[in-house]
């Protein structure tokens, strides 16, 4: 039932949900995006933080409230988002886990070998799979 | 936002001094608080500390010493006009059970002025309840349900529900929330909750009033109280200074102290240890067992 932290204010909490939504979501202009009222029945979170989530992405320029309409992406949503969430992640994420690397004292080549290698894996991966479809499709052709 | 300024002089409710006794025992001892609109209230106490005579008296079903105002008017001398701008679930809400699910909406679409038939034939659609069904062959969460329903279905500027979740599973319970939100709550309404089971809602709510023994111990918007009070799980080398700081509630969970300030800066907070935000049933614990209130350092 926890679905949020308590180290955080519960609309800035609210707001990385909507970001979430949005980066990961194909949404355009045209369309409006959920209403405070889905998004606070949604959340179980009262109306007024919702709301204040929003406002605070009006103020980053990411979302545009339409009069009568709703809330919509701005023309320029997913560039501004996208480097608001790498400034973020940079100055709040980032720190941590560099401090985190140097104290298990990783090395750059360590890093990046095991990138590598997972690449590599995930590569693998892939190829199976895809030698299984073609079995699959062969199978179900014959 | 601009529901607010509007709001200022328009409470929904407003009680000034508040007293009930029954013999004796003084139940309620001159609370004072308001309710503006839009908003959804917590109203928080253990049992006994008067939350239902305070809700009663809101209502109109008792009388009471002190000065109470409803959407303006007196409510025991004119319960009957209020009750069309009110709605209300009690814990000990009983339905008529002899009757069948449409013949209960038959009967509030005759007796209530602001009752929308449509609307609780919509809301009733959504569930597993059907009109045909006698009242009493309905579960206990139905029940709760079909009791939403109707109190949805009338236009009412505030909603009182006490224990409305009481019995009730979880997926009931988040589903009762959803509703209440969804169907309800618009920036010229206004809810009141009594609920033991606080930690569940305590994202709903915009305030939080706690009640011990008649008194108001808390009375706050939530924004406040994450702002006035802050949880800290102590740095073990920095113990002697954290109590200088005098925390309002301390406890030792495996070995790691975790202690509840009261108006202590966030600064210093921070350099105690890891800074948090106190849940709602912590403050519970926090304010209610402490021997006096803590409204003496409060604002």
């Amino acid at each position: 039932m926890k679905i949020w932290n308590d180290t955080q204010p519960i609309f800035i909490q609210v707001r990385q949900r909507i970001i979430d939504l949005i980066l990961a979501g194909t949404g355009d202009t045209k369309n409006p995006l959920p209403s405070i009222r889905q998004i606070a029945s949604e959340f179980s979170v009262n109306p007024l933080t919702v709301t204040k989530s929003y406002q605070s992405l009006v103020e980053l320029g990411v979302v545009e409230k339409r009069r009568g309409l709703g809330m919509f992406l701005s023309k320029d949503a997913r560039t501004i988002l996208l480097a608001h969430e790498r400034d973020n992640f940079l100055n709040e994420q980032w720190p941590r886990i560099l401090a985190q690397i140097k104290s298990l004292d990783l090395s750059l080549k360590d890093l990046m070998q095991e990138n590598a290698k997972q690449e590599n894996a995930k590569q693998e991966n892939a190829k199976q799979e895809n030698t299984m479809n073609e079995q699959n499709n062969g199978k179900q052709a014959k | 936002m601009n529901n607010i300024a509007a709001t200022e002089n328009e409470n929904i409710v407003e009680a000034q001094g508040l007293r009930k006794k029954f013999g004796a025992n003084i139940v309620l001892k001159g609370i004072d608080f308001s309710i503006p609109t839009g908003r959804i209230y917590g109203l928080v106490g253990h049992n006994g500390a008067g939350k239902t005579t305070a809700i009663n008296a809101l209502l109109g079903l008792t009388n009471y010493e002190g000065k109470v105002r409803v959407l303006g008017r007196e409510p025991f001398a004119n319960r009957a006009e209020l009750m069309a701008d009110i709605a209300f679930i009690s814990d000990v809400a009983s339905l008529p059970r002899f009757l069948k699910v449409s013949e209960l909406l038959d009967l509030m679409g005759d007796t209530h002025p602001n009752f929308n038939f449509e609307k609780a034939r919509e809301l009733l659609l959504d569930t597993d309840i059907s009109l045909r069904s006698k009242i009493k062959s309905l579960s206990k969460g139905m029940l709760a349900q079909l009791h939403l329903a109707i109190v949805m279905a009338i236009d009412a500027k505030l909603l009182v529900l006490d224990e409305p979740t009481l019995g009730l599973d979880i997926t009931f319970r988040k589903k009762f929330y959803q509703r209440l939100v969804e169907d309800y709550m618009s920036e010229n309404r206004s809810v009141l909750i009594t609920t033991h089971q606080v930690d569940e809602i305590e994202f709903l709510l915009t305030d939080l009033i706690f009640l011990r023994n008649g008194e108001i111990v808390l009375d706050s918007t939530m924004e406040n109280i994450a702002r006035r009070f802050s949880q800290v799980f102590i740095d073990p080398n920095k113990l002697e200074q954290a109590r200088q700081q005098k925390p309002i509630y301390t406890r030792v969970q495996l070995g790691q102290t975790i202690m509840i300030f009261d108006g202590v800066e966030q600064e210093i907070a921070q350099n105690l240890g890891t800074l948090s935000t106190a849940s709602v049933s912590d403050l519970f614990v926090a304010l209610m067992e402490r021997p006096s209130g803590a409204m003496e350092n409060s604002k």
